[in-house]
This record gives structure tokens, sequence and C-alpha cells, in this order.
């Protein structure tokens, strides 16, 4: 007997069982299994390890956690969730892979674990979980396949999530006689302002890539802008896109030296040392300016909604976990989840330095963390579609992007041609990939 | 006896065969085994995965067979282009300038004097750095915001310039990183034949009258001919190779400018995750260099020389 | 004064003296030989003469012009090394031409003189070729052409042909005695081997740890060496040296085995000579066979008992390793192609041959 088959043998002796008999507790029968977990070794995370200890000793369940630097962190997740036997139960991905690990079928649905009174915790109130945050990392589906709507469904819980804020040092803003700016158009001349006062204003991502594409998609959505229209067409040469990179050239020009070269972490370094007056980037720069060995401006910092262009929209991120197809244990993995994401375990990780995720987490924290009242507010206009979640995307960000974004920021070459020339490649890409093959087809008709 | 033919035993053409001569094959079969396990599987599997369109993380069985679509991409492909061009300028500039300083160096530092053998040791430093600590040195040191240099221009009152983030600056801090690492390499290999040069040709060369540019220009130089040739060889293999302190001090950036062919196949395999297509590209990267090699081989092979004194 | 001279000339490495005040004076036009076992300071002479190796006092002059700082091109002088030294890079007509090249002569110049070396040299069909195509010997002779188209004052040589084989060796030592009577320059030449000394030289240098021992043409050296270390060191084979005692009447010396008169050009010097204790020098090649010669017993031939250990055929003579009195000589004996082994017996040896040494001091008693 294979050691697979009666592993199943065992499940279906023990769901028999657990159809007669009653447990004292929702954790009883599953003491001593030992769950195995693979998240990224990142700060919010790291926090987490407590919690988890907590857990264990409640529940008796055991948790394996397999650490992995965050980029190396897909490629053994499909490894391992391809297999016919996997070894991990819970796995948390960047919000960007759920398409492709939905699509190829790795992973459970949590809707049946949901309809099983004796798993989910009737307090646990899915409900509070800030909706972006959900729709984002955990739904699957909409009409663009990774989109939340009624055709989606969900997959996962947010965990390590994140939006942006803007973040400001309320001593210079005073020494100044600035006010906080709401809109992008009082944003620029705050910069501007700042920059002519010799301050160097806001600090960004800006290094070729990935990174300066960021820091641009961080504009594009507030200022109206958007990758693709409905129909897979590319529209990064709009005048809202072109005036998100104006924007760009301008935060470049205004902000610390050296942007061209800064990916999250020296963009990051620069406002934490005092060397930028404004970040406006993930809500984590909170967490980072409160600890004294990065920060030297704990105290000094402001917070402030996104501001906002013709509409408000923030960016999503971040993380999310949820159950591989083929984990052994999936019963066991759920409450482990639910465990670190329900109103106790939330509350938990404020305590422990990390991020929440709930509505009401937030609310009750005002106190000693200025930046969650923004949070709350900040959150429904977070945009689940920031940016576009496609195989194509690291082409596309990098390649595409990533090279015109650097020619923005670091030449005074007129923009437009810049855009339209990425425009050009984007659709070269896309043609490539057959998305256009039903504007064909229906155009032929 | 009516003329039996004297039947002739024709002696064996060769040594009849016999299981020791396996002997030789049987010791460098190890040696081959490494070789072929280590080198040409490489070579072939890159060639291979060249005709299909395999993305990373997905399985190698569903990918595509394309065919010779990436290699038609490719002559097309502006980037690849400007990253030949990029790696070709920056071999033009280290090897150049590395070359001219190393044996400058080593011709002025040959003779034992006092101090020499010091300046030796800590000249040849940067050679013992592994390139990814090479890259995060002189990424802090050309830092715009917190690095060095900008804090010393800034002391002699030079405004602070973004070193890592305009394109001709950039260039610039890779070509000097590269010098700065590379230096020494040539100087060592230089020194090291200039020292094993026999004393008393260029004692003769001093009796026929050569001044100290003569003597040098037309007897040692000359005299370490294959040295430099090795020397040229291998750096210039080593530029087409460089890849890890690009990657750290500029990754590529900004834009493509310091983009060199080996860090764009990496970037295009890793990060935009088109295996296949960068299979295609490291393919070209091969039949580059080994042309140049054959080229400098031609111009006299130093692999074959034998001394000649 | 032409020529060239070594005036108190010292050379120390550090602290070690390798050679004390020297001084010695080489007439122009002369082949002078410096010769001396290895380590005696002969390549170090050489050196300092061709401005090679710095001096550390004294003073060096070449024809008449103190070059005692000089550079070696500024010397007028041109070498020849043991190792040959050709540039590998240059074919032998590059080889040979270098100096006249960087010194700017012409063209057409150069040209000629390289031909006319390399056809003085038999080098003619070789001017194309790289030193490492080229035989030993050739190369040798590609050296000394670079050396001869310099038309140099004068021509150093330091042990050129210690790298060939036997043979080429005494073809090459008589091409450079023809060499030197037609180019009529001074040469100092350097070498380790008495025979290169004595068939070339016009004059040899003997010297021992820096010191001269003596300076005089083959036949003076040969003859009247001056001490010990020169009498031992000129001649193949090398003397033989017997520990002797001057008889009372000052005409004989007798030793364990042997009783010889003193021939009589010593009579005078052997009188005047306090101490009794000598060593008495008996060179191999003025032993000889009782009859040899056929005629009878000259007055001057004095007979010795040798005990033969091994006799050595090698053509018309016999070299026998033998016992005089149960000490180890040599001696060569000419008895012609046809003889049978020598064996012990009685040997007549030359008495005007006989030399005497104080055995304190090794210095000759004559």
């Amino acid at each position: 007997m294979s050691y697979g088959l009666m592993k199943k043998t065992t499940a279906t002796v023990a769901a028999i069982l657990c159809a007669t008999a009653s447990f004292a507790n929702p954790y009883e029968k599953f003491e001593g299994t030992t769950l195995v977990v693979s998240w990224p070794a990142l700060a919010h995370f790291s926090a987490a390890e407590a919690l988890v200890d907590e857990f264990t000793e409640e529940t008796g369940i055991e948790v394996e956690i397999d650490a992995l630097q965050y980029l190396k962190l897909r490629d053994r997740q499909i490894l391992e969730m391809s297999k016919p036997e996997g070894e991990y139960d819970v796995v948390s991905w960047v919000v960007m892979w759920k398409g492709e690990y939905v699509s190829k079928g790795l992973l459970t649905p949590l809707s049946q674990f949901f309809t099983s009174g004796s798993l989910v915790d009737p307090q646990y109130d899915i409900d509070d979980v800030a909706g972006a945050y959900l729709q984002n990392g955990g739904v699957v589906g909409g009409k663009k396949g990774y989109m939340p709507g009624v055709s989606g469904a969900l997959y996962g819980i947010p965990f390590g999530a994140e939006t942006s804020i803007l973040a400001y040092r309320k001593d210079i803003f005073e020494e100044q006689g600035i006010e906080v700016p709401t809109t992008y158009d009082e944003l620029a001349a705050v910069m501007t302002k700042l920059h002519d006062a010799g301050i160097p204003a806001l600090t960004s991502r800006g290094k070729t890539g990935h990174q300066v594409t960021a820091g641009w998609l961080l504009h594009l959505a507030p200022l109206g802008g958007k990758i693709f229209d409905d129909e897979w067409n590319p529209v990064v040469n709009s005048p809202e896109a072109v005036k998100a990179a104006e924007f760009m050239r301008h935060v470049a020009k205004t902000g610390p030296v050296g942007i061209e070269t800064f990916g999250f972490g020296e963009a990051a370094a620069a406002f934490l040392q005092g060397d930028a007056a404004m970040h406006l980037d993930t809500l984590k720069i909170a967490a980072m300016s409160r600890n004294p060995s990065l920060s030297k401006i704990d105290g000094k910092v402001g917070y402030a909604l996104h501001p906002v262009g013709t509409r408000c929209g923030s960016e999503t991120g971040g993380f999310a976990m949820g159950i591989p197809a083929n984990a052994p244990n999936r019963e066991a993995a759920f409450l482990f989840i639910q465990y670190l994401t329900n109103k106790a375990g939330d509350q938990r990780m404020v305590e422990l330095g990390g991020d929440p995720v709930r509505i009401s987490t937030l609310q009750n924290n005002t106190e000693g963390f200025d930046d969650y009242p923004i949070v709350a507010e900040q959150l429904p206009c977070a945009d689940p579609d920031w940016r576009p979640l496609i195989p194509e995307w690291n082409e596309i960000n990098i390649d595409v992007l990533g090279q015109a974004l650097t020619q923005v920021i670091t030449t005074d070459d007129p923009i437009q041609p810049i855009m339209d020339k990425a425009n050009e490649e984007l659709r070269a890409i896309m043609e490539r990939e057959g998305y256009y093959t039903w504007a064909t087809y229906r155009a032929a008709q | 006896m009516p003329d039996a033919a004297e039947e002739i035993v024709p002696v064996a053409a060769r040594r009849p065969w016999d299981l020791s001569m396996l002997g030789p094959y049987f010791f460098i079969l190890p040696a081959v085994a490494v070789m072929l396990a280590g080198l040409v599987y490489p070579v072939i599997q890159a060639f291979y995965l060249s005709f299909y369109d395999w993305k990373i993380g997905t399985d190698f069985d569903d990918a595509p067979y394309v065919g010779l679509r990436h290699f038609i991409r490719m002559i097309g492909d502006e980037d690849v282009g400007e990253s030949i061009w990029v790696t070709l300028k920056f071999g033009f500039w280290t090897i150049s300038i590395e070359m001219l300083l190393g044996v400058s160096l080593a011709l002025l530092l040959e003779k034992p004097i006092r101090g020499a053998s010091v300046f030796r040791t800590i000249f040849i430093l940067p050679l013992m750095v592994s390139p990814v600590v090479v890259g995060l040195i002189w990424r802090y040191l050309f830092d715009a915001r917190i690095g060095w240099i900008n804090y010393y221009l800034g002391q002699i009152g030079i405004e602070p310039q973004v070193w890592l983030g305009d394109a001709d600056l950039a260039f610039f801090a890779i070509v000097f990183t590269d010098i700065w690492q590379w230096t020494p390499f040539i100087f060592i290999i230089v020194i090291a034949g200039l020292q094993a040069l026999p004393s008393e040709v260029l004692e003769a060369s001093k009796i026929d009258g050569a001044n100290w540019w003569q003597h040098i220009l037309y007897v040692k130089l000359p005299m370490i001919r294959s040295i430099l040739l090795i020397a040229l060889l291998m750096r210039l293999i080593d530029v087409f190779r460089a890849l890890e302190v690009m990657y750290i001090l500029t990754g590529g950036g900004p834009g493509r400018a310091t983009e060199l062919l080996s860090l764009h196949i990496y970037n295009r395999a890793f990060d935009t995750q088109q295996l296949g297509y960068a299979s295609a590209i490291s393919v070209l990267l091969i039949v580059i260099v080994f042309f140049l090699s054959y080229g400098i081989l031609k111009m006299g092979n130093p692999l074959k020389e034998k001394a000649d004194i | 004064m032409s020529g060239v001279q070594l005036v108190d000339v010292t050379k120390f490495y550090g602290t070690v003296n390798v050679i004390p005040p020297l001084n010695l004076s080489f007439d122009e036009g002369e082949f002078v030989v410096i010769v001396g076992p290895s380590g005696c300071g002969k390549s170090t002479t050489l050196r300092m003469i061709a401005g090679l190796e710095p001096v550390t006092s004294g003073m060096i002059r070449i024809a008449g012009k103190d070059v005692t700082w000089a550079r070696p091109k500024e010397r007028d002088i041109a070498m020849v090394f043991q190792s040959y030294a050709l540039y590998p890079h240059m074919d032998v007509a590059g080889n040979m031409s270098f100096a006249l090249r960087l010194a700017g002569t012409s063209k057409e110049e150069v040209a000629r003189r390289v031909r006319a070396a390399a056809e003085m040299l038999e080098l003619t069909e070789y001017l194309e070729r790289k030193p490492k195509d080229l035989s030993g010997g050739q190369r040798q002779r590609v050296a000394m052409g670079r050396a001869i188209v310099r038309d140099a004052y004068c021509f150093l040589f330091d042990e050129p042909l210690s790298n060939l084989d036997a043979k080429l060796r005494s073809t090459m030592r008589t091409e450079l005695a023809i060499l030197h009577k037609r180019l009529d320059r001074t040469m100092v030449y350097v070498t380790h081997d008495q025979i290169e000394a004595m068939t070339m030289a016009d004059r040899i240098v003997i010297m021992e740890q820096g010191h001269v021992q003596q300076v005089g043409t083959p036949r003076e050296v040969y003859n009247n060496p001056r001490n010990l270390f020169v009498a031992g060191f000129i001649g193949s084979p090398s003397m033989n040296f017997l520990d002797a005692e001057l008889q009372d009447d000052e005409l004989r010396v007798t030793g364990q085995g042997f009783d010889l008169p003193l021939p009589p050009r010593l009579h005078e010097a052997a009188q005047g000579h306090g101490a009794r204790q000598v060593i008495v020098g008996l060179r191999p090649e003025h032993f000889a066979a009782r009859h040899a010669g056929g005629g009878t017993e000259a007055s001057f031939l004095a007979p010795v008992d040798l005990d033969v250990k091994v006799a050595e055929y090698i053509g018309s003579s016999q070299f026998l390793a033998a016992d005089i009195g149960g000490r180890q000589v040599s001696a060569a004996i000419e008895v012609g192609p046809d003889s049978a082994p020598l064996t012990s017996g009685t040997y007549l040896f030359d008495t005007n041959r006989v030399y005497l040494f104080d055995k304190t001091t090794g210095d000759a008693i004559a």
C-alpha cells in the first residue's frame, strides 16, 4: 500500500469518526498534525512567528515555516504545488501571482471550508477584512480573470497586504508653512516649493526596470490613467498616462539626489534618514519610521490620504494566504489561516509590529498609530486593477515601461513620443501573445 | 618439394589489439566526462532551449516549439543590438586602459625598489574580492545620496552627481570599477612575465645602446608578447562574462546604458522570464566569443608557442 | 693611455667584498683571457668593464676615457654572453643590426655591415631565421655577429663557448682567434676553462677569490707559475704536488719514494730558502718511460718508481693513475699507439721540469 493511499484511508476513517463523535474543541482532532507553511522572509512575516507559536500552544498543531526570499518564493511554490503530493499546507503569494496559480489549478477554493460548521468560527466575520485587500489578494475571476466580480471566487485571505498612503515630515511642513496636499496639483506645487527652499521633496523608486514602473504606477491610477482598456488595447500614451510620466519627471527633479538609482529600499531610506520630505508608497513606511534601527525621524511623521487626481486610487499589493490543491492537511491549514487573520490574530499582529488587514483593527488602534485611521479611510480607494496581473506583465513592466520611464526621468526628451513608442512596443507584445484574436475575428465578420 | 608455395606470413600492419591499449583512454575518461557534463552539455542545452518558448515556472513539456522564431526576433531586436554595442564599448575602454595601466605599472614596479612589494600586495587586493562584493562596495561609493565620492566632491565644491543614474556617468562608473578590479590582473601576469625574462637578453639590449623607452618597446614588450595576448584574451572573454558587478552596481541601468550582453541575457531569462529567447541570445554570445577568441589566437597562438630562448 | 685599465677597482655586495682593490691594464688590440674557478670574480670584473655592474670604488678607463660611471652604450663596447642572449622575436639580421638601428645608422650601411659580418661567420643563408630555428653553434655565431657589426673599440666575452659541445668548442676557439687577428680589437674574454685561455690569449689573467694570482703570456704562466694555485690551475691534467724535503746540499729534493736532483735554475733559490720542508710540483706530461725515445738516459732524467693502479689507453700515450711512496699522482706517458698497457716499475722524470713551492705561503721557489 502506498503512503498516499494509506493517508487517504486514514483521512476517510477520520472523516467517518468525525461524523459520529463530537469534540471538545474544533482543534482537537488535528492535534499532533504538522503544517508546512511557505511564506516570504519579510518583516511582517517574521513578526508573525510569535503568533504561530501561540497557535501551536493553543491548538497542539505543529507548524513548520519555510521562509524564502520573496523573489524565490514563486518558483519554489509552483514546483511544490505541481507535484501529485505537495509538501506545503499553506502558501503565501504576492497578489500578482494568484491568477497564474488559479488558472493552473494549484489552489483550493476557500468556499468549501466556509460551508463547514465545525471549521469556520462564526465570529470570524470575513466582511470585516478590508474589501480591497480581499478582492485584490484573495478573489480570482472577473472579466480579466484576475479581478473581483460576480464570476470571482475566493482563494485566499490577505495577510501582509498593503496600500499606499502619503507620509510627510510634519516638522518641515510646519517650518515651511505648507498645507498637506490632497490633490495632485497641490502635491506638485508643494514639491516645487520644497525644492526651491533647498529641501528634497518626494522620494520615489526610480531604478531602471520594475522599480521605476512601480513609481509611475502609483500616480497613474489617481491621475486617471490605465495600462489597457477593456479590449486589451494599451493606452500608456493617453493624456492621463503622459501626465503621470510628467509627474515622475517632476518627482525626479525635485526629489532627493539619486532617485534614478533608487529601489524601494533606497527610496524609503532617503525618507527615513531625513533626506526627503515626503514618501508616497506603501503604508509599511509607518512601521519602518517607528523602528529606531531604520529611522531618524520617529515622531516627526504625519500621514495623509494618497492625493487625488481625477479620481482617488491607491495601490494594492502585498500578500495573501491560501491552501494548495495538493496540500496534505487542508482543514488544519484553514484553521491556521483563520487563527492568524481573525480579530484576535489581527490585533496580535499590530502588537507584534505587523500590518493589520481588518477595518475593525484599524479603527480600534488609533492610539500611537497615526497611520491607521488614514489607512482605514484610504482602503475604499484602493484599486485592485492598478496593474494588470497577466503572464506578460513582467516583460511589459521591465522591458517596455521600465525602459521608457527611465528615459523620462533621466533625460529632457519630450515625453509624448517616449510613451507613444512604449505603447507600440506594448501592442506588439500583446499581438504576439494572441490578445487580439477576438478583435481580428470580429473585424473579419 | 614441388614448389609448395611458401606461405608468406605478413607482419601485422599494426600492433594487435590488446586490453592495455585502452589504458590512456581510461585515464582521460574522467576529465572528458567532467568536460562533457560541465561544458558541452550546458551549451547544447542552451542551443536546444533556444528553439522553445519556455517561460520560467511553467512546465517545460508545455513550452511550444517555435523553431527559429527567437533567432529571427533577435535580428531585429534593437535591445540586443544595443547591449552588444554597450559590451563592445565597455570592452574597448576597460581593456585598453587596463592593459596600458597594468603594463606600465608592471614596468615601473618590476625593480625591487623600497616599498614595491608592499604596494604590489595592496594593489592586487581587488583581485581577491568577490565580484558581488566589488559591486556592493562601489555601489555605496558611487551612491548619489550617501556615497563617499559625492561627499569628497562636495568637499571641493563640486555638485553631487547621480553616478549610477545618468547614462554617461553610469557607464563611466562600470568602466572605472572594472579597471579598479582587473588592472591588478594584467599587472600581476605581466610582472610575472617580466621577471621571467632572461636577464642577459635585457643586458644585451643595454649594451646595444637601447634607451629606457627603446628597451621596453623593442625588447621587453615583444618578448612578453604571448603573455600580453593571453591577458588580452582572458580579459576579452571576461568582458562577455561580466555580470555580477554590473548586476549589483546598476542592474544595467539607467535604461540599457550599462546593460552588457550577459546581463541582458540574465534579465531576459529571469526578470522578464523568457528562457527560450534568452537561450537564443546566449547562443549568439557563444558565437561572438568564439570568433573573437579565434581572431586573437590567429594573431599568434600563445598556447602553442614554446619559450624561445 | 689607450686600451682598458682598471685602477683600484673594488666591489662590495652589501658588506661582502667580492673584488678587493683590483688593478689591471690591457693594451689596445690585445686578446686578454681572465680565467679562474667559478666565483673568483672574473665575471663581475667583466660586467664592471661593460657597465652592467656599478663599481663600489676605483676607476675604469676605456680608450683613455674615464667610463667608471658611463652607461654601457657610452663605453664603445660589444659583448657576447654565455647564453648568447639573442632577441627571440627578431630574426638573425634583426639581432645583428639592432644596435646599428638604435644608433640611427643609415639603412644601406646597416645592410652592408650585416652582410659583411654574416659572410665572415657563414650566416648568410640564415639571416631571415629566428634564433629558435638555429643550432647552438649558429646561435653562438649570431651572438658574435651582433658584436662584430658594432665595430666597437673593445669586445667582451662572458664564457661564450661553455654551452657548446667539446668539438664545436674547439672549432669556435680557432675561429675566435682568427677573428681577433682580423678585427684587431681589444678583447677581454672570461672563462673557467684554462685550455681556452692557453689557446687564444695574448695574455692570461688568473684570478682567485677576487685576487689576481698572475698575469702573463700562456708560456709564462705555464712555465713559471707564480704559486701553487696557478701551477695547479694551468695545465691539463693538473700538476702533481708532493711533500718533500730539501737535502742539506740543497741540490736534491727527496720525499717518500722519490729522490730528484734539482735543476740548475733552482739551485740559487733553494739555497736562499730557509725552510727544509717544501712542496714539489711534477707535471704529468713530464714523466717518461724508461726507454722512451730509444736513446740513452740523459743526465737530466731521474728514475722514479711508479706503482701503477690504472693505465688508460688514449692513443699515442697512456694515462697512469699511480702511487709514488703511497701518494697518488697522475702521469701521461708517450709510448706510441701500439704499446702494451704499462705496469708498475721505474719511470723517468725530466728534472729540468721540477717546481718547488714554499709549504706555508704556496709561492714558487725560483
